[in-house]
This record gives structure tokens, C-alpha cells and sequence, in this order.
């Protein structure tokens, strides 16, 4: 059999971690969240107070959490399965190869739920209470694929960057994250100092509203494929130590 | 008989530290062979080495006549099984065993179910929670089951009891003789393998200090006990490994004795003893190194 379908696969023999966890918690973060919709909304008493606070719902960040799990599947895998796999003698190209289409895999079929889940949410009218945790407001309101498109993509941008920083530990241990949080702060420190010198705030807000969500989106997909690419080369070279 | 393995001039260096240093030699096809010597000596880093699990230095390496790094014609014929695995993230063994035929076109899923019988090894439970001997016996079945024509394995039994550490030997041997393939064994309870083993590779700081059949090396060495007087004249000119005294009575343990030798020795009221492998390979390692580097 291919080795590189081996690997994919070898992500997906225990569903725990990268499925039914993950909507575990989804789920219970889901029905918290509907409870306290439901007690904000039945302790307000005008019908306008009402409707101020489900637009408020809309500034939602609940589902943040599944994004971050999906970062922390991809650090497992180099952290974890990239030395077991590399005893049942995987190459590291191979191993990487077949990383990847698994991650690929689980965006799609992550994006996929989640779209449904805001589709669900719209049609039940937020649950019944007006909540919005799928379709806040900084996910668009487009058709059902631009959405699709944007869920994907993000979970693709965690896994992947999830991926390329667990490579540099894999490699170079702490050395390696110390080095690139310290480039990484750097970096943001002076693109930070070139907006506020220029005056740039405004652009930078004017591109993301001209993008929109799914323009972003979009562009959030090359820090990701620079982070996939970075990853396979460092990977490389890289041992498993205990 | 073809080599599965050949090294040459091998070095691998950690910064200042060298820990495989210039290892020459060839493992034959279809031979359990022991990969001997103290924590530290090496061993692990060589067996990484030749999976191509680390980047050796200098020198070089081929297995199956081909560099191992990076090589998967040569590491799908391969299987490393280390003393501290790592296994993904909230696995239970029933996970390893589903994943390992696909990794392994030779797996025996029946000789799986059986080693796990063997071993009572409860297979639903999260590997974390297994005990250490448990956590060995799944490498020890993976090891097995997987047929692989060139397995590695590294302590693979830390924590197991002898009861299962017996049944480690009696299936690798019965496996082995049903299945002839090349099985690389590294260990520190080496009296324990030494019947199991064809060749013996005996590595210290890096160094190759025995490479030879398992024959040989049991005949290499004697202990010779007596009258102190009678001991050490008869070790005058001789390779000396090892001397013990105690009042009147030494022991030395010699290299290599003739017929004519030992016959000369009983003649002259000594003793002479077999010197076990463990014995042989701890008054070796122990030894300042230019005592043995005479005799290499």
C-alpha cells in the first residue's frame, strides 16, 4: 500500500482526538452559550432591549476554541506520531506528504460541519434565542460555498501553522521555538511601528473591508502554504529525540 | 551470504561529543545479532543511524546496499523498535495493531492476537496508563508480528518480568527459525540473550571493542584461578583482562588459551574457568582503554 495514504490514515485510526472530542466540547460550548442567550434575553423587558442585545450575539467568539484544538492535533502529530511513524520506517517526506492530505482532509470535512452549523443556526433563527455563534458577523454572510470556502481555509491556516511551528521544535527543540517566537514578535513589532509612523491604520482597515471575510480568508491561505512549505523542508532534517 | 548492513569508518558527532566513533561493520542477512555495551556506549545512536532516523557525520552507511536516509525501498523493509517509543497522542494498543499492516505487508495479524494473549497485554486501555513492562511488550509484538526482513529492537523489554522477557526469546527464536530474517538486538542483559545470539557487536564510548560470531567470543577469554604465585607466573607475557586477589588466592581472566596452554595450566594445579559474555564484556569495558586496544 502507498505510504503516503498509510500516514494520511494513520492520523484517522483513533477518531477521539481529531473528531469526537473536539464536537464534544463544541457541542457543550454550543449549549452554554444558548443558556445564557436565553438568560440575558428573558431578563431584558422591551422588545428593543432585546434586539440590541442578539445584535450583540453576533460578536461571538465561541468557536474559536475548535481552531485552536485543530492547531494542537497538528503539534501532536509531528510532536508524537512523526517519531512513531518514523520506527515503522516512514520516511520523513512521506510522513509529511501524508500530514498534509490528512489536514486537508480535516478542513474540509470540519468546514464542511461547520457550515451546516450555521446554516442550522440561521434557519432555527439562532437556536430559538437569536444567537449567533456560526455565522458571527466576521464570517460574511454570503453563499453557502464562500462560507464553506472561509471554514476551510481557517481550519487549513491553524493545521498548517500548527505544523510548520511544531517542525521547528521537532528539529531544534526549544532553541527553535524561542528563535522564532523572538523573529515572530519582531516582525510584528515593527510592522506595528510601520503602520503607526505612516499613519496606516486607516489603509489597513480599508483592506480588510474592501477583502471582506472571504478575502481574507483568501489571503490567509499563503502564511499557510509558506508555513506547509517551510515545515516540509525543516522537517527534513529533523530526528526524533527523547 | 550477503550483507544486509555495512558500515564504514562511521563517526557521528553531538558537538564535543563523539558517539559513534569511526564503526566499521557488516551484519550478515538473516542473523540475530547483539548490539552490546553499557548505557551510553552508543548503541541507540547507531541503531538511529541506521534507520536513518539520525545523519551520521562521516563515513558511511548502506543497508540493503543503499544509504537508509530518506529511503523508503530500504526503510519499508525496516522496523525500529526503540525502548522509549513514543506513541501518538491518546492511543490504546488496539490502535497500533490496526495501523501496523499498513505499514507492514508482511504482518501476521494471527501471530498479533496470540503475542497479545502471551503477554496479557489489555489492549483497550490508553497507552499512558500502561505499565512500563505492558508498554514494552506492545513494541516486543509490533517487533514480531511485523515480519520485517531487518528489525531493530532497542531495550525493547525495560520493565518486563522474566517470566515475559522469556517469552521475548522463546517466540523471537521460534519466529526466527519459521521466517528467517535479520534482528538486531541492543541490550545490557546480555547473559540473558547470549544463547539467542549468532553475532555479537560489543560497542564502548563509541567504539567498536568486539565484532565476532558468538562462538568465538565465548572462547575468547578464561578465567584462570590459583596460588597467587602460580596465577601470576603463569600470566607473565599474557593479555590480561582482568585480576582479582584475595589473600594467597588470584583469578585473571586471560585472552584466548590454547589446547597446549590449558593443558599446561591444569598440569600446574590452576583452574580454568568459561568466562560468561556478561563477565567477558564488563572487565572489557571496564578495562583502561590501551589494555584493549593491545588487543585489538
Amino acid at each position: 500500500m502507498n505510504r503516503i495514504t498509510a500516514v494520511t490514515k494513520l492520523h484517522f485510526v483513533n477518531l477521539w482526538t481529531i473528531i469526537w472530542v473536539p464536537a464534544i466540547i463544541l457541542g457543550a460550548i454550543l449549549v452554554l452559550n444558548i443558556a445564557i442567550w436565553w438568560i440575558v434575553l428573558s431578563a431584558i423587558d422591551t422588545a428593543e432591549g432585546r434586539a440590541n442585545a442578539q445584535e450583540g450575539f453576533g460578536y461571538s467568539g465561541s468557536t474559536f476554541y475548535i481552531f485552536v484544538h485543530m492547531m494542537v492535533v497538528a503539534v501532536q502529530a509531528f510532536n508524537l506520531t512523526f517519531p512513531f511513524a518514523l520506527g515503522y520506517g516512514v520516511t520523513r517526506r512521506d510522513f509529511y506528504l501524508g500530514s498534509s492530505l490528512a489536514f486537508v482532509l480535516l478542513s474540509l470535512g470540519w468546514g464542511g460541519l461547520v457550515t451546516l452549523l450555521a446554516y442550522i443556526e440561521q434557519l432555527t433563527n439562532g437556536w430559538g434565542v437569536g444567537g449567533r455563534m456560526f455565522s458571527a458577523v466576521y464570517f460574511g454572510d454570503g453563499q453557502w460555498w464562500q462560507q464553506f470556502f472561509l471554514f476551510t481555509a481557517a481550519f487549513a491556516f491553524f493545521f498548517f501553522v500548527g505544523a510548520g511551528v511544531a517542525t521547528l521544535y521537532v528539529r531544534w527543540k526549544a532553541n527553535g521555538l524561542v528563535g522564532f517566537f523572538l523573529l515572530l514578535a519582531v516582525a510584528i513589532v515593527g510592522v506595528i511601528a510601520l503602520i503607526v509612523r505612516t499613519d496606516g491604520w486607516g489603509v489597513v482597515g480599508e483592506w480588510f473591508a474592501t477583502n471582506g471575510a472571504y478575502g481574507v480568508a483568501a489571503w490567509s491561505l499563503l502564511p499557510a502554504a509558506v508555513a506547509a512549505i517551510a515545515g516540509y523542508f525543516v522537517l527534513q532534517r529533523a530526528t526524533p529525540k527523547n | 551470504m550477503t550483507a544486509v548492513i555495512e558500515v564504514n569508518n562511521l563517526t557521528k558527532r553531538f558537538g564535543k561529543l563523539t558517539a559513534v566513533d569511526d564503526v566499521s561493520f557488516t551484519v550478515e542477512e538473516n542473523t540475530i545479532h547483539g548490539l552490546l555495551g553499557r548505557n551510553g556506549a552508543g548503541k541507540t545512536t547507531l541503531m538511529q543511524l541506521l534507520t536513518g532516523q539520525d545523519f551520521a557525520t562521516s563515513g558511511s552507511i548502506r543497508v540493503f546496499g543503499e544509504s537508509p536516509v530518506e529511503n523508503a525501498r530500504v526503510l519499508g523493509n525496516v522496523c525500529f523498535i526503540k525502548e522509549s517509543q513514543k506513541y501518538p497522542e491518546d492511543f490504546t494498543a488496539t490502535h497500533v495493531f490496526r495501523s501496523a499492516p499498513w505499514f507492514f505487508p508482511d504482518w501476521d495479524a494471527d501471530y498479533a492476537r496470540r503475542l497479545i494473549a502471551d503477554f496479557r497485554l489489555p489492549v483497550g486501555r490508553r497507552i499512558k496508563k500502561l505499565s512500563r513492562g505492558q508498554l514494552s511488550s506492545i513494541g516486543v509484538i509490533v517487533g514480531l508480528a511485523s515480519r520485517a526482513p531487518l528489525t531493530f529492537f532497542d531495550e525493547p523489554y525495560l520493565g518486563l518480568d522474566a517470566v515475559a522477557r522469556q517469552i521475548f526469546y522463546d517466540r523471537l527464536l521460534e519466529d526466527y527459525s519459521e521466517h528467517p530474517r535479520t534482528v538486531i538486538l541492543s541490550t545490557h542483559l546480555i547473559d540473558e540473550v547470549s544463547d539467542l545470539l549468532e553475532t555479537e557487536l560489543v560497542i564502548d564510548e563509541g567504539r567498536v571493542i568486539i565484532d565476532a560470531d558468538a562462538e568465538s567470543v565465548r572462547g575468547s577469554a578464561t578465567t584462570v584461578a590459583g596460588k597467587r604465585s602460580d596465577v601470576d607466573a603463569f600470566a607473565v607475557g599474557r593479555e590480561v583482562l582482568h585480576r582479582d586477589a584475595i589473600g594467597g588466592i588470584a583469578t585473571v581472566t586471560v585472552a584466548r588459551l590454547s589446547e597446549m596452554e590449558r593443558a599446561a595450566a591444569i598440569r600446574n594445579g590452576l583452574e580454568l574457568s568459561p568466562v560468561s559474555l556478561q563477565q567477558l564484556i564488563v572487565q572489557k569495558t571496564q578495562a583502561p582503554r590501551q589494555e584493549f586496544e593491545q588487543s585489538a
